[in-house]
C-alpha cells in the first residue's frame, strides 16, 4: 500500500454523486522510468511490489503493415521466435517459462509484434536471459519453418477460414482499404504462407529486430537497478539499424460506398460497416470514442435499443473506433438473429449512424459515455501485464507515457458539438464499406 | 555472444561483466525455490457467517477507487431437471431485466449512467450476481444489487423477450464448430443426465420457459443457505459488513436443493461424427467420465493432467501433436470438476485429412501416461508449474476474492489457498501413477468429431463403430 492512499482520503466523504467524475488518484504509470541504451534499445520499468509477480514484454515496431512481398511474414516470424536458438532447442524457451508457472505468448498486429512473459518475480533473470538468447542467436532452419508453417496454416483455418467472424473481418478490411497495407490479414494469405522461405525470415529479422526498433517494458515486483543492469548486460550488445524500411503506401480518399458479400454456413447473418477514421493520437479520437460508447455501451445504448430491444432484429449490435498507427476505422456491426433480415439490420445501423450526424446527442448520453470511458481507464490498471502493455503502447505511439489525468481530461472535454462534428466529418455514407455475411444462396442487396 | 562481449567493455566497472558465458546460463541453473507468501495479507480479509447461513467475505484493497460486490449462489444448472434445462441461465438473464421499483431499462439506465456494470450469470455449479464500479457509487450499487438478488421482477414482457433472444442465441451458437463439439461431446457421454445437455439448455427446453419458471427457480435456489456475499476493492470493511448484515441477515428461505444425482458415463467407446460438410478443419474431442470437485485425489489429478495436456508446451500432448508433428494450433486436456463428476476430455482441431492421425496420437498418449506415468523429474516440473500459475492467477484482489468464493461454493477448507503450494509439493509420483491407472482409460474413451462425415468416416472406422449425426 505504498501509493494511492493519500489521494483517496477524500473519497469517503463524497457519498453518491451520479455522473460526477471520479475522484483523483495516483496514476501507477506515472512512476515509469525510461532508459535508453547506447544501441538505441528503450527500456521502460515500472515497479509495483503489491504481489510477487512481474510482466516483461518486448515490443518490436513491426507488424503486418510493414510486409512488402509475403503476407503473414511478421506473424509467421513471431512463431519462429519460439523455435530454437544456438543454445536452446525448439520450444524449450516456452517450456522453461511454463514449468515455472509463467505465462508466455506473443501476438502480432498491423503495427507491432509483442512478446510477453508473466511470471513470479524470482524467475525474472531467466526471462531476461532467454530473451537475450533468442534475440542474439535465433536459429531459423528449413525444418522448423516447415513445421511452424503448418501450425500457422491451422491457426488460419481456426481463426479465419472456418470462422464466420474471421471471414467477415478479412473481407471488411480488404474492402475498406484498397491500397494501404492494412488491407492484408495479419495472419497472411494461405498461398503466401505456403511459399515463405527461410531467407525471407532471416532478412525480416535482420531488418526489423534491431535494438533501436525494440522496446522492453517491465512492470511489477522487481528492483529497477538490478533489472536495468541485467538488461543492459544482456541486450546492450544487440545490433543497431541505421535505417528501417517502412511501407510508404497510404490509402487514397474513398469517394463512394463499397459493398461485398461473403457466403458462409451460418444460421444468423452478420452485417458490418466501416468508415475511414484517423490514426492514433488524432485530435478527433476522443470524440470518436465517446460516439462509440453512445452507440454501444450497455442496454441504454442506441444500437442495442434500435436493433435488439425495440425491434428484435439482432442478438447484438455495436460500433467502435479502432485507431492504428497509420490509419483508423470506425465500425458498426450487427449479429442478425436467425430468420431475421440482414437488410433490415443494415438499414437500422445506417439510420443510427445518420442520426449521430444529423441531430445532437443528449447531455445525458454524453455524460454516460464519458463516465464509461473514465471507469474503463481507471479499472484497467489492475495487473502487471496491463501496466506493462499500457506503458509500451503509449511509448511507441506518443514517445511518452501519457498521464491518466491527461487522458481523463481529454475525454471530459468532449461535448455535444464535438460528437456531431466528428460524426459528420468521418461517418459520411460515401466513405463507408459494407460487408454482409450470409448463408449460401442468400443474395445481398444490389 | 556479441552482446555479452561488447557489454563486458561497457559495464566493466559495474561488476556485471564476465558473469556469463563463463558461468552457466540462467536456464541451466536449478530454479529458485518458490516463495510461500501468504495469499491474503493479514488484516485485509474480513469474514462473517450470518445466523441464516449467508457467508460473507470482504477483501479490502484501496489502490484504485473502484470495487466489486456480489452474491454467489452455490447452485447452478446442475440442479435443473433435464426437462427445464437452461432455466438457471434464463433466470439469471431475467434478473438483469428489472428489479425492485425499476423496469429493465430503468435498471440499465442507473448502471450505465455510473459507468458501472451489473452481471448475473449462471454456470453448472453456481449463479453469480455482481456489480462493479467506482467506489463513490457504492451505496447506489449496493441497493441495486440487493434489489436484483432479493426482489427481481420477472416481468412478463421481458420474460418473452429473453426467451426469444435465448432461442436465437442457441441457433446462432450452433454455427460455431467448437461450440457444436462441446455440446455433442457432452451428449455422447451423458445422454439422459443434465450434464448431457448444453448449460444454457436446448431449443426444446428453452421454448417452454417463461416468467413463472424463472420465479420458481429463483425461489428454489436463491436461499440464504446457498449464498455467499463478497466484496473486493476500495471498501470500508466494517461499514460494509454492517450493511450486508442489515440487508441479507433477515433473508429467509428453504434449505438449498440437493446438487443432483451423479452421472454415469458410458463404459464402452462411442464414436460420433457431427456432419458439417463445409468445414476444412475438424474439431475433435476424446474422453470419458472424470471426478467431482470434492474428490480427495484432485491435486494429484491436476498434476497428472498438467503433464499430459494441461500444461501448455510442457505437456506431452502439445509436445507431440503441435511441436513435433505440426498437426494443430492447440491441444489440451482437462478434468472438468463440478459438484458431480464432469468429463475428462482432450480437445483439439486439425485439417480434415489428418483427423485419424491425431486421434491415434491422442489415444497413444493416454495409454502411455498409464504405462509410463510422470517421472519424478516430470512431476517436479509440473509441481513448480502449478505453484507458479497459482501465484500468477491471484495477482489482483478481484482474482483472490473469486478464488475464496469458489472455495465456499464447494465447501472446501477456507485455508486452501494458503496451504495450496505445500499440498502440491506433497503429491508423490506414486499418487500420480495411481490416478493415471484409475482415471484414464483410452479403451473406453469416446471420440466425437465435427466435420465432413464423408471424409471422416474412413479415418474413424478403425477405432470402432461410427455414428453420424446432423448438427
Amino acid at each position: 500500500m505504498r501509493w494511492g492512499r493519500a489521494a483517496l482520503l477524500g473519497l469517503a466523504a463524497l457519498g453518491v454523486a451520479s455522473g460526477a467524475a471520479a475522484a483523483p488518484f495516483e496514476d501507477p504509470a506515472a512512476r515509469t522510468r525510461v532508459t535508453t541504451l547506447e544501441n538505441g534499445l528503450t527500456i521502460l520499468t515500472l515497479e509495483d511490489h503489491t504481489t510477487p509477480v512481474v510482466s516483461l514484454q518486448i515490443w518490436a515496431r513491426v507488424g503486418s503493415g510493414d510486409e512488402a512481398r509475403f503476407t503473414g511474414l511478421a506473424h509467421l516470424f513471431e512463431h519462429m521466435m519460439f523455435r530454437g536458438s544456438a543454445h536452446l532447442a525448439k520450444e524449450v524457451h516456452s517450456r522453461l517459462i511454463e514449468e515455472r508457472g509463467g505465462q508466455i505468448n506473443a501476438y502480432t498486429s498491423r503495427d507491432e509484434t509483442v512478446y510477453f512473459t508473466d511470471i513470479t518475480t524470482e524467475h525474472l533473470p531467466l526471462v531476461i536471459a532467454l530473451e537475450a538468447e533468442r534475440l542474439a542467436n535465433l536459429d531459423v532452419s528449413e525444418e522448423s519453418l516447415a513445421d511452424e508453417r503448418q501450425v500457422v496454416i491451422e491457426e488460419r483455418r481456426f481463426r479465419t477460414e472456418d470462422s464466420p467472424e474471421g471471414r467477415l473481418f478479412e473481407a471488411l478490411m480488404a474492402t475498406s482499404f484498397q491500397a494501404h497495407p492494412y488491407r492484408v490479414p495479419t495472419i497472411g494469405w494461405k498461398s503466401d504462407l505456403e511459399k515463405m522461405s527461410v531467407a525471407e525470415c532471416r532478412a525480416f529479422f535482420d531488418e526489423y529486430y534491431a535494438a533501436n526498433n525494440l522496446v522492453v517494458s517491465v512492470a511489477g515486483d522487481f528492483d529497477s537497478e538490478e533489472v536495468l543492469a541485467l538488461l543492459a548486460h544482456q541486450l546492450g550488445g544487440l545490433r543497431r539499424a541505421e535505417h528501417i524500411e517502412r511501407n510508404p503506401t497510404e490509402e487514397p480518399e474513398q469517394s463512394g460506398e463499397r459493398r461485398a458479400v461473403v457466403h458462409f454456413e451460418v444460421a444468423g447473418p452478420i452485417v458490418a460497416m466501416a468508415w475511414h477514421a484517423p490514426a492514433t493520437g488524432h485530435a478527433d479520437g476522443d470524440a470518436l470514442d465517446v460516439a462509440s460508447e453512445i452507440l454501444s455501451s450497455g442496454r441504454t445504448s442506441r444500437l442495442y435499443r434500435a436493433l435488439v430491444y425495440d425491434r428484435p432484429v439482432a442478438l447484438g449490435a455495436s460500433g467502435g473506433y479502432w485507431a492504428l498507427a497509420r490509419a483508423g476505422l470506425f465500425f458498426a456491426f450487427a449479429q442478425v438473429r436467425p430468420g431475421a433480415s440482414a437488410s433490415e439490420a443494415e438499414s437500422l445501423l445506417t439510420r443510427e449512424i445518420e442520426r449521430l450526424r444529423s441531430e445532437p446527442v443528449t447531455e445525458a448520453e454524453i455524460e454516460k459515455a464519458k463516465r464509461v470511458l473514465e471507469v474503463g481507464l481507471i479499472v484497467g490498471q489492475g495487473s502487471s501485464h496491463a501496466l506493462a502493455s499500457r506503458i509500451a503502447e503509449e511509448w511507441i505511439a506518443f514517445g511518452r507515457v501519457r498521464p491518466l489525468e491527461e487522458r481523463l481530461a481529454a475525454i471530459r472535454a468532449v461535448d455535444v458539438a464535438a460528437v456531431q462534428r466528428v460524426a459528420q466529418r468521418w461517418l459520411a455514407p460515401t466513405g463507408r464499406s459494407v460487408v454482409q455475411l450470409l448463408p449460401p444462396g442468400e443474395e445481398g442487396p444490389r | 555472444m556479441r552482446c555479452v562481449l561488447a557489454l563486458a567493455l561497457v559495464l566493466g566497472a559495474t561488476g556485471c561483466a564476465g558473469a556469463w558465458p563463463f558461468t552457466s546460463p540462467e536456464w541451466e541453473k536449478p530454479p529458485p525455490l518458490p516463495v510461500d507468501a501468504a495469499v491474503v495479507q493479514p488484516g485485509r480479509l474480513q469474514r462473517a457467517d450470518l445466523p441464516n447461513g449467508v457467508r460473507v467475505l470482504v477483501l479490502e484493497d484501496r489502490r484504485l477507487p473502484a470495487f466489486t460486490l456480489g452474491v454467489v449462489i452455490a447452485r447452478g444448472a446442475g440442479v435443473e431437471a433435464t426437462s427445464e434445462a437452461g432455466v438457471a441461465s434464463y433466470t439469471a438473464e431475467l434478473m438483469e431485466r428489472g428489479a425492485g421499483a425499476r423496469t429493465a431499462l430503468e435498471l440499465a439506465g442507473v448502471v450505465d449512467a455510473l459507468g458501472a456494470s451489473l452481471e448475473v450469470s449462471a454456470s453448472w455449479d453456481s449463479i453469480s450476481a455482481q456489480v462493479a464500479g467506482l467506489s463513490q457509487d457504492r451505496d447506489v450499487l449496493f441497493d441495486l444489487l440487493a434489489d436484483v438478488v432479493l426482489r427481481p421482477r420477472f416481468d412478463a414482457d421481458e420474460a418473452e423477450r429473453v426467451r426469444a433472444e435465448s432461442l436465437a442465441a442457441l441457433r446462432q451458437a450452433a454455427d460455431d464448430p467448437g461450440t457444436l463439439l462441446s455440446w455433442s461431446f457432452a451428449k455422447a457421454l451423458y445422454a439422459g443426465h443434465r450434464y448431457g445437455l448444453p448449460e444454457s439448455g436446448t431449443e426444446e427446453t428453452v421454448a417452454r420457459l417463461g416468467a413463472a419458471s424463472a420465479r420458481a427457480f429463483h425461489r428454489r435456489v436463491f436461499v440464504p443457505g446457498a449464498a455467499i456475499v463478497f466484496a473486493s476493492g476500495d471498501v470500508d470493511p466494517a461499514l460494509l459488513l454492517e450493511r450486508i448484515r442489515a440487508t441479507y441477515g433477515a433473508w429467509q428461505g428453504s434449505p438449498p436443493p440437493d446438487v443432483g444425482a451423479a452421472p454415469k458415463a458410458p463404459q464402452q467407446r462411442r464414436i460420433v461424427v457431427v456432419d458439417r460438410p463445409d468445414l476444412g478443419q475438424a474439431q475433435i474431442g476424446v474422453g470419458h467420465g472424470g471426478i467431482p470437485r470434492s474428490d480427495p485425489r484432485r491435486l494429484a489429478v491436476q498434476l497428472l493432467n498438467s503433464a499430459l495436456g494441461g500444461g501448455g508446451f510442457s505437456s506431452r500432448l502439445m509436445a507431440r501433436i503441435r511441436s513435433e508433428e505440426g498437426l494443430t494450433y492447440g491441444i489440451s486436456s482437462q478434468f472438468v470438476q463440478r459438484h458431480r463428476a464432469g468429463p475428462f476430455a482432450v480437445f483439439t482441431f486439425t485439417r480434415v485429412p489428418k483427423v485419424g492421425e491425431v486421434i491415434t496420437g491422442i489415444l497413444e498418449e493416454l495409454e502411455r501416461i498409464r504405462r509410463e506415468p510422470p517421472t519424478a523429474e516430470e512431476l517436479a516440473r509440473v509441481q513448480s508449474q502449478r505453484s507458479g500459475q497459482f501465484a500468477l492467477a491471484l495477482e489482483t484482489s478481484s482474482e483472490v476474492a473469486a478464488a475464496l468464493v469458489d472455495l465456499e461454493v464447494y465447501r472446501l477448507p477456507r485455508d486452501s489457498l494458503d496451504s495450496y503450494r505445500g499440498r502440491v509439493r506433497a503429491v508423490t509420483a506414486l499418487q500420480t501413477a495411481a490416478v493415471a491407472q484409475d482415471l484414464i482409460d483410452p479403451a473406453r474413451a469416446s471420440i466425437v468429431v465435427v466435420g465432413p462425415a464423408e471424409l471422416l468416416r474412413p479415418q474413424l472406422d478403425p477405432f470402432g463403430a461410427v455414428e453420424v449425426v446432423q448438427p
